[in-house]
């Protein structure tokens, strides 16, 4: 258990910037979660974590001890792979087992343990396979199993479910956020699953382009994006952003018009998500528009109205129906969050 | 008859008649060994097979024992000093971003450019110097020069196949860098190493030129010895073709294993 610190961590291939400058500080037993679009550098930082990718600059800080030069096998790390990583020429027992042979553990007490983790991962039944002869998924847990086969001070876990089925998914998350409350190790995970991010985070670090542009409890990250990129990022389906301007205390855009609590200004963007609009009589709704399109979603419908080719979309009851192309209308739900940005910062206007 | 089916049978006729011509005079040369003096020079098929070509070269004067002995020292302890060397320098090679990397094994490489010729005679000088002459170990050492830069070369070709993945994961584990080598990159690269050892005793085995420089008497080898059969009598082919089956059968072996494992590809499985 350690409290992981990057000060001024940079990452460079040559003239690329893959990493910039990144300080971030993961606390004692925190679940971190990395969040971002593919290539913006969260299985760099990773591996800068773990010692595979040497650091460019800055320093890397276990419980305050710097260890950018300590070698990978000293650092008391258990990694699931993006790509797995797993020892083809070894069974599936011989590779959970593995990093508990290194250390000695004897045969007797491996053999209860790798058996115990494979029931974990619902893997019990494929000990004596080789890698070769198992599914993408089936891998997949192989390499989560070797990782939480024993208790190292920090998780580094790379995409560990993103190739399994959405059932098993779910199963696995739990187990993690099992694991995680019964060790209280130090996690940093990377997933493009909100759902697991949500659900698995103490705080999420929304990361672009080598940076990250906020740091916040899944809960804020959601409610409070600080910009434009985290508003679009987050959330799904993803947050609707209306272009348009403020006057006179109103937000305006073409079939759009709402009270905001702002200054007036131009070249303004306002977010408000699917899930904070409700479906009203198209004569007095301040956002109208055609229906577009309806998608049944299982618990809920999703609207797209369409006006003056902008299109915005609202998650209505799973009983509702509308033509295509009638006009419709939608309002903020009683105490539902608008947000406001600069269209050309992309930074949050706070009121 | 379509296209495909011409280009079918054209395909097998030229196949058959490579095959003839490479393996005719092997075959003839098997022939030969078991022929009786007066019939080796006949081309017709119909003699009595014999053995006693066998006997001869293996007792005196020829003691072809003797040569079958050198050249298997020789080629075994070449391999068994190469080949570890050889490994370590080939996972460093394609592992290490070291500067000067690329420049230090296009060196290696580039001792595989001099003609063998040019550099024979300083080889039989240093050699007499330190006495070394006719000796196994004056030939283990040329063949080590000559042999480990090739098999370093080879055998980076395989690690470089390896994926880093399970290397690294296995670092990650809390394994060394040498017993990753050990647990990982070892059983991984087993059949290139496998391939490139047989490979490394071929050549050794049939080395000639320097062989026919350094040894004289004690430490004579096959290939050498062969050229014995030629003498003031005139060529015996029979012994030739007999010493001759002697040196090509374990190289056939060796071919045959080889085949086997070069179809297993032992990486299936470790990444996505
Ligand atoms: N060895 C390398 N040499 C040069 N550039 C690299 C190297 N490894 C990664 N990069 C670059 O660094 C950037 C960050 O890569 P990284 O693998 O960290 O992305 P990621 O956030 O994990 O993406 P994904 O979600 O697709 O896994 C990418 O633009 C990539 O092209
Ligand atoms: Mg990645």
């Amino acid at each position: 258990m350690a409290e992981v610190q990057l000060v001024d961590v940079e990452k460079r291939y040559g003239d690329f910037l893959a990493v910039t400058r990144q300080n971030l500080t993961i606390k004692d037993g925190e679940f971190l979660v990395l969040l971002g679009p593919s290539g913006c550098g969260k299985t760099t930082t990773m591996r800068m974590i773990a010692g595979l990718e040497e650091i460019t600059a800055g320093n890397l800080l276990f419980a305050g001890e710097r260890v950018n030069d300590k070698a990978p096998k000293d650092r008391d790390i258990a990694m699931v792979f993006q790509n797995y990583g797993l020892y083809p020429h070894m069974t599936v027992a011989d590779n959970i087992g593995y990093p508990l042979k290194l250390r000695g553990v004897d045969r007797k007490t491996r053999t209860a343990r790798v058996q115990e983790t494979a029931e974990k991962v619902e893997l019990g039944a494929l000990l004596k396979r080789r890698p070769s002869e198992l599914s993408g998924g089936q891998r997949q847990r192989v390499a989560l199993a070797r990782a939480i086969v024993r208790t190292p001070k920090i998780f580094l876990m790379d995409e560990p479910l993103s190739n399994l089925d959405a059932k098993l998914r779910v199963t696995m998350r739990a187990e993690l956020k099992h694991l995680h409350h019964e060790l209280g190790v130090t996690t940093v995970y990377v997933t493009h699953d909100q759902m697991e991010a949500m659900t698995l985070a103490h705080r999420v670090a929304v990361m672009r382009e080598g940076r990250i542009v906020q740091l916040d409890t899944p809960k804020n990250i959601y409610s409070e994006p600080a910009d434009l990129f985290v508003a679009s990022f987050i959330g799904s389906p993803p947050m609707n952003l209306i272009d348009g301007r403020i006057s006179g205390g109103r937000f305006e855009a073409p079939g759009v018009s709402l009270p905001v609590e702002a200054t007036d200004r131009d070249k303004v963007v306002m977010g408000i998500r699917p899930e904070d609009l409700e479906l009203t009589d198209p004569a007095s709704a301040p956002i109208s528009g055609r229906v577009y399109a309806l998608e049944l979603t299982g618990d809920s419908t999703l609207v797209t109205l369409r006006e003056q080719g902008s299109s915005i979309c609202a998650r209505g009851p799973a009983d509702f129906e509308a033509a295509i192309n009638t006009s419709c209308g939608l309002a903020p739900k009683p105490g539902a969050r608008t947000h406001l940005f600069d269209k050309d910062s992309g930074q949050r206007i706070d009121a | 008859m379509n296209r495909k089916r011409i280009y079918w049978w054209g395909e097998r006729a030229v196949l058959v008649l490579v095959s003839c011509i490479v393996l005719f005079p092997i075959l003839w040369m098997f022939l030969t060994a078991f022929k009786r003096p007066k019939d080796a020079y006949s081309l017709s098929l119909d003699f009595s097979p014999t053995l006693s070509n066998f006997v001869t070269v293996f007792s005196d004067p020829w003691n072809l024992g003797d040569m079958v002995l050198n050249s298997a020292i020789v080629a075994s302890v070449t391999v068994l000093i190469a080949v570890p060397c050889a490994s370590l320098a080939a996972y460093s090679f394609s592992r290490f971003r070291v500067r000067g990397r690329k420049f230090l094994f296009f060196l290696i490489l580039s001792t595989q450019f001099i003609p063998a010729v040019v550099i024979v005679l300083p080889f039989f000088l240093m050699f007499r110097t330190l006495g070394l002459l006719d000796t196994r170990i004056a030939l283990i050492v040329v063949n080590l020069a000559i042999v480990t830069p090739f098999v370093i070369w080879m055998i980076k070709g395989f690690i470089d196949a390896i994926p880093t993945d399970s290397e690294e994961a296995a670092m990650i584990d809390g394994a060394s860098r040498l017993r990753v080598i050990k647990d990982i990159v070892l059983p991984m690269a087993a059949p290139g190493i496998l391939t490139s050892s047989i490979f490394c005793f071929i050549l050794t085995w049939n080395e000639f030129l320097f062989a026919l420089i350094l040894t004289r008497r004690d430490a004579v080898t096959l290939p050498v010895g062969l050229v014995s059969f030629r003498t003031e009598r005139g060529d015996l082919w029979e012994l030739m073709s007999a010493a001759g089956v002697m040196i090509t059968v374990p190289i056939f072996i060796m071919a045959l294993l080889i085949q086997k494992h070069f179809t297993r590809g032992m990486t299936a499985g470790a990444v996505k």
